[in-house]
């Protein structure tokens, strides 16, 4: 390993030291409460197992959890093709002989990274914590209560899902109907969606 | 001849508070050490509901725990 590789600000690398750190403080949190958990009774009520309180069980355990929050959303955020569930819409999102939206984006690299995740997560910060409870659901059923016959999309695509990266651009202003005095609001609010125009984006059935 | 006093027994209360609290939290934080070095999305999803739930609880029983010690001492 190269000393670049090792420091290089890259996103895995980053996640990769995080991850890291995360251990080393979990550790060493687990370390301090064994330490007060085998300890007689008595000394838990003096000032010092106060003080290895304070750090073993609240300032170490909660830095763990952060950096576990940290790197388990980074590394969720290309899980959804691990599942064989979605695997024929991920074939077809990779099919070059696909004309879908998803394929066009993939092929394109319009969305460069995670596609799957960018666009089925809201931006921002309640996005994500959307995604998380919603990733939450997708895992029990995978491992527990068994996944669904036929899949479907639990709430309508947000439309300003595509209105963050389309809304403003020279091209989508340019087309009379997004910027008609009478459908404009309809498609800001959501009331229409871009699939009443648009093709679907992922095929209607099981490719 | 008298024996020396006893140490003074540490409340049964907060004491058991504690001990239930470092349980939860060690159980929290084991979770979270599997989903880091195996970062898969069943272990991801445990130590979201498991490891942060046990965590939480351990800072719920951890604050009840410095409450109670507080109001036995008189001073809240």
């Amino acid at each position: 390993m190269t000393g670049e590789g090792f420091f290089s600000g890259s996103t895995e690398n980053v996640m990769r030291w995080v991850a890291g750190a995360g251990i080393v403080l979990g550790l060493a949190s687990a370390a301090i409460m064994i330490v007060v958990l085998v300890r007689k009774p008595e000394w838990r009520v003096t000032a010092a197992a106060k003080w290895a309180l304070l750090v073993g069980l609240l300032v170490l355990p909660g830095m763990t959890m952060l950096s576990g929050n940290v790197v388990g959303f980074h590394n969720v955020k290309n899980s959804c093709t691990q599942c064989h569930t979605m695997d024929p819409w991920v074939n077809d999102m990779k099919d070059p002989k696909s004309s879908t939206l998803v394929a066009k984006h993939f092929q394109n690299r319009w969305i460069p990274d995670n596609q799957c995740y960018t666009c089925h997560t809201g931006y921002g910060l309640s996005g994500n914590i959307q995604a998380k409870i919603g990733g939450l659901g997708h895992v029990t059923h995978e491992y527990f209560t068994g996944v669904p016959a036929q899949i479907k999309i639990k709430r309508p695509f947000a439309v300003d899902t595509c209105l963050h990266c389309h809304g403003e651009s020279a091209k989508y202003l340019k087309i009379d109907q997004h910027v008609d005095a009478e459908m404009k609001p309809k498609i800001l609010t959501g009331e229409m969606s871009c699939f009443e125009c648009h093709a679907a984006p992922h095929p209607r059935k099981k490719p | 001849m008298t024996d020396a006093p006893a140490p003074p027994q540490p409340p049964a209360g907060p004491v058991r508070l504690v001990t239930a609290a470092c349980i939860l939290a060690l159980i929290g934080v084991g979770f979270s050490l599997l989903h880091f070095v195996r970062p898969t999305p069943l272990l991801f999803s445990l130590f979201m509901i498991v490891g942060q739930g046990s965590f939480a609880a351990a800072l719920v029983l951890y604050a009840v725990a410095i409450f109670t010690d507080l109001k036995r001492r008189k001073v809240l």
